[in-house]
């Protein structure tokens, strides 16, 4: 029964099924916003609104002439789509929304989750330079290079931020810390400065409008995915769906309260929330245009750094008010 | 470490084929090699074998963008050598279409800057006015692309009340969307920091490499054909000739969009004071020998045309300088110290309309970096060869 | 300045470098100047008459020689410099010590004529394909274009 269980877990809910549905919404929803902003109607065709539209692009990219270039790395330009998928889901076993039992914690709710959901969502930057690397093409190093330099710029401040509540609450469980904020739901209030910075950090480490500089197809062409393509490029894709579900979803745990009111109901406060932050992140990605990358660093840290330290001085500050 | 990056002759902020070879160090340009040729057609060689008819509509699909200013420098200069006098509300209608596409360029031209830039909603946006202007050409002439509204004494189709009433109808909403659109890209930070400082270059550059239009004027160099050389009915019109003095990307966009203001203010005054009378005068066949310099200020720069008539019906020597050859060299200069992220911005800022041909295709191979020439015939030969070669693909036959 | 009182101080100034003034149209100056004065000549209206633009470069195929004729332009005049060369020994001097933006023009001189010109920085082919084959010049007007019937390997024949 326990392995039963276990698979259902992995694959089913909220394993990797779920987490394809869900995260193709997301982008569903991502780009209706972006194409509404935009003065367009954005996907219409497939299924109803359009819902199906990224399933129909997914099937279709895995149906695509897979082409691997002669002079790559081939095993490793192979394997690493698939680590970058498993890497993802992994994190995504550790949002409180399916663990959010504080008296019952499962195997995927410890203490110190945050940090390793922290460092999940890291390893999928350093996947991306390898896969670049390993296509050897000229664009594609030079996208590799730009994705381990932007890396330098956001990472810093989004772990600065997004410590801080955890700091405040006194927790390095994801549920506990969710459950202090719905406990005191005014110290939301003070987290919101952090917010915003870790809401422009997830932004770069997604690599969307303003921060798309490492596949910026008109300097060049498609910078760390110019090799890729057919099915390695349809798990890349998915990837970096799903990581918009797990980086919102970590986001609205730490920020907005996490999921309260058990598996139903939790899980309503889940798709609101999440989608909450996806809207401002789509809101973000239209209204920017894309920066230089001396630009995102400098911005990153004469700007984002000295404002999440700000954030961590308020978390401690009143820390010790509280106490 | 340096290495080369081919930008072209297919990238995707290329519209046209051009290829740029661009030697970087890290995210620097160091040095910059341009290509051209890669659309050569030999209009000037077919344009001695048409007569002078035939070839208004030869020279107007020089270009799909500016076609109209083409073909409008070639008649003007031709009317001069056989010394016809079209009426005015001809050269009215004529000079509208002139400045009606040079609205459609300009919008075209902020748009692409702006996906070229990654802001894609400064795209969406301009593209969607753009049709308004695009109508308005397709309800004057029936066309959207090459209008072939231009006839050797005239023009070919005339303009009602309706039809006037709806341009200046489409020029109030474009003018109120243009002055937004200049508020944004003047105010909005990341597009500002993006474009601010980049692609810099003198006036004392602009005036040695000879650069024209709004990469001129956008360094401080008033040079508008329509003002400094009148034809036809400029000299009775009141405009000005928009200029920015900062030398970069930044200055470029501004010009333009004071031109769009310009523009619009240009087409007003033409539909009010649109004269009564024919359209077109009966034209010749032949020409007396003689020769021509035709200018004209395409939404580009400047469009000079060099016609030699023998006495038949065919010309002897149609020369085009389209004004994106004159502005070649100084790109080179732009790009040069500039950052790789600035390479589609400076390239478009030029506005590039490409029109020159190649039937050769260089291949790099990715191990050793080295280049061969390979003729058409010859890959689709080796293409053929590795078809045949190659084991048959499990779904190369569908079963059903 | 008028054009006539233009075309009497060019005169003046110029002497015999210039063979011929003609002003057909308005604003429209053709000066006629032997090859080997058209750097001098060049110089002078540069330095001395503001002529600092150059439109472009057209040649000319007149059989026995080749006519060349550099439009220059000011705010106030256009200035048509017109030279002719033996198609024999075409050889012509390059103007871009004086205007470095001459250079693509006198590029596509080479290509299209066939023409020599002296002293160009960057003489590569600029318009026509590596594989070009050498003394076609396209725009001489005993060059007539045959499409080369392309074999097709494996293809009907």
């Amino acid at each position: 029964m326990a392995v039963v269980r276990t698979l259902l877990y992995l694959v089913v809910y909220p394993g990797l099924l779920f987490l394809f549905v869900y995260s193709t919404f997301c982008e569903w929803f991502d780009r209706k916003v972006y194409a509404r902003l935009q003065n367009r109607m954005g996907p219409t065709h497939t299924g109803r609104f359009g819902l199906l539209q990224p399933i129909a692009d997914f099937f279709k990219l895995m149906a695509k002439e897979d082409i691997v270039p002669e002079a790559s790395d081939k095993r490793l330009f192979t394997v690493l789509p698939i680590i970058g998928l498993a890497v993802v889901s992994t994190a995504g076993l550790l949002l409180p929304v399916w663990n959010f039992d504080l008296a019952n914690p499962g195997l995927t709710s410890f203490s110190g989750d945050i940090i390793v959901v922290l460092y999940l969502l890291s390893l999928p930057t350093l996947i991306l330079f390898l896969a670049a690397w390993s296509s050897t093409n000229p664009f594609s190093t030079i996208g590799g290079a730009r994705v381990l330099t932007m890396l330098f710029g956001y990472e810093v401040p989004l772990f600065l931020t997004i410590l801080s509540p955890a700091i405040l609450a006194d927790s390095w469980r994801l549920a506990e810390i969710a459950a202090f904020y719905q406990a005191k739901p005014l110290l939301l209030l003070t987290n919101l400065l952090g917010f915003l910075v870790a809401v422009i950090a997830v932004q770069a480490k997604l690599e969307r409008t303003p921060f798309d500089i490492p596949h910026a197809e008109t300097e060049i062409v498609g910078g760390t995915f110019t090799e890729y393509s057919g099915k390695k490029l349809a798990l890349f894709r998915l990837t970096f769906d799903i990581e918009l579900v797990i980086s919102s979803g970590l986001l609205a745990t730490v920020f907005l309260g996490g999921f309260p009111g058990g598996a139903v109901v939790g899980f309503i406060h889940f798709v609101v929330k999440t989608l909450f932050v996806i809207f401002l992140l789509s809101l973000l990605r239209a209204l920017t245009s894309r920066i230089r990358i001396d630009q995102v660093v400098s911005f990153a840290w004469k700007y984002l750094a000295p404002l999440a330290v700000l954030q961590l001085l308020v978390a401690i500050l009143l820390k010790g008010l509280l106490s | 470490m340096s290495f080369q990056v081919p930008i072209g002759p297919q990238h995707p902020a290329l519209k046209e084929p051009i290829s740029l070879r661009m030697t970087v160090e890290g995210e620097v340009i160091t040095d910059v090699d341009i290509r051209l040729g890669y659309n050569h057609r030999g209009l000037e060689k077919l344009a001695e074998e048409k007569n002078w008819i035939q070839n208004i509509y030869l020279v107007e699909r020089i270009c799909g963008i500016c076609s109209h200013s083409h073909a409008t420098c070639y008649v003007q200069g031709v009317e001069k050598l056989m010394e016809l006098a079209p009426p005015r509300r001809g050269l009215y209608i004529r000079y509208l279409v002139s400045e009606l596409e040079r609205i459609h360029s300009h919008l075209l031209w902020l748009g692409v800057a702006g996906h070229e830039a990654g802001f894609d909603s400064f795209f969406m946006y301009t593209w969607r006015d753009r049709e308004i202007v695009m109508d308005l050409l397709e309800m004057i002439s029936g066309n959207r692309v090459h209008y072939a509204i231009n006839t050797l004494g005239g023009v070919r189709r005339d303009l009602d009340e309706g039809q006037k009433a709806k341009i200046l109808e489409g020029m109030v909403t474009l003018r109120k969307r243009s002055e937004y659109y200049f508020h944004i890209g003047a105010n909005e930070p990341s597009f500002v920091g993006r474009i601010a400082g980049v692609g810099l270059l003198p006036k004392d550059k602009v005036v040695a490499l000879c650069a024209v239009g709004p990469t001129a004027r956008a360094s401080g160099w008033a040079r508008d054909v329509r003002k400094e050389d009148p034809y036809a009915v400029y000299g009775e019109l009141d405009f000005e000739v928009a200029t920015a003095d900062t030398c970069d990307v930044l200055g470029r966009v501004v010009v333009r969009v004071k031109e769009l203001l310009e523009s619009y203010k240009l087409c007003e005054q033409m539909v009010r004071n649109l004269p009564a009378g024919d359209i077109a005068v009966k034209a010749p066949r032949k020409v007396k020998p003689g020769e021509v310099v035709s200018r004209y200020e395409a939404p580009r720069g400047e469009n000079i045309h060099y016609i030699k008539a023998n006495g038949t019906d065919k010309p002897e020597r149609l020369k085009v300088r389209a004004p994106t050859l004159a502005n070649y060299p100084a790109t080179v200069e732009m790009l040069r110290k500039g950052f790789i992220a600035d390479i589609p911005l400076i390239f478009a800022a030029i506005d590039p309309c490409i029109c020159c041909a190649e039937r050769a295709v260089t291949l790099v191979k990715a191990g050793s970096g080295e280049e061969s020439v390979v003729r058409m015939s010859d890959l689709r030969r080796q293409a053929i060869a590795r078809h045949q070669n190659a084991p048959v693909k499990r779904n190369a036959v569908w079963p059903l | 300045m008028t054009d006539a009182e233009l075309i009497e101080k060019l005169k003046a100034d110029l002497g015999d470098k210039v063979a011929e003034i003609a002003n057909p149209a308005r604003r429209r100056l053709f000066l006629k100047v032997a090859p080997s004065d058209i750097i001098a000549v060049t110089t002078r209206l540069h330095d001395a008459y503001g002529v600092v633009f150059l439109s472009t470069i057209s040649g000319v195929d007149n059989g026995e020689t080749f006519e060349i004729v550099y439009h220059f332009s000011t705010p106030e005049t256009d200035f048509n410099l017109r030279t002719e060369i033996p198609r024999a020994d075409p050889h012509l001097a390059s103007i871009t010590p004086v205007i470095p933006g001459a250079i693509l023009y006198e590029r596509e001189l080479q290509d299209m004529f066939g023409m020599i010109v002296d002293g160009l920085p960057d003489p590569r082919p600029l318009v026509l394909p590596d594989d070009w084959p050498a003394e076609n010049y396209p725009l001489r007007k005993d060059w007539k274009h045959t499409r080369p019937e392309e074999v097709i390997p494996g293809g009907k024949s």
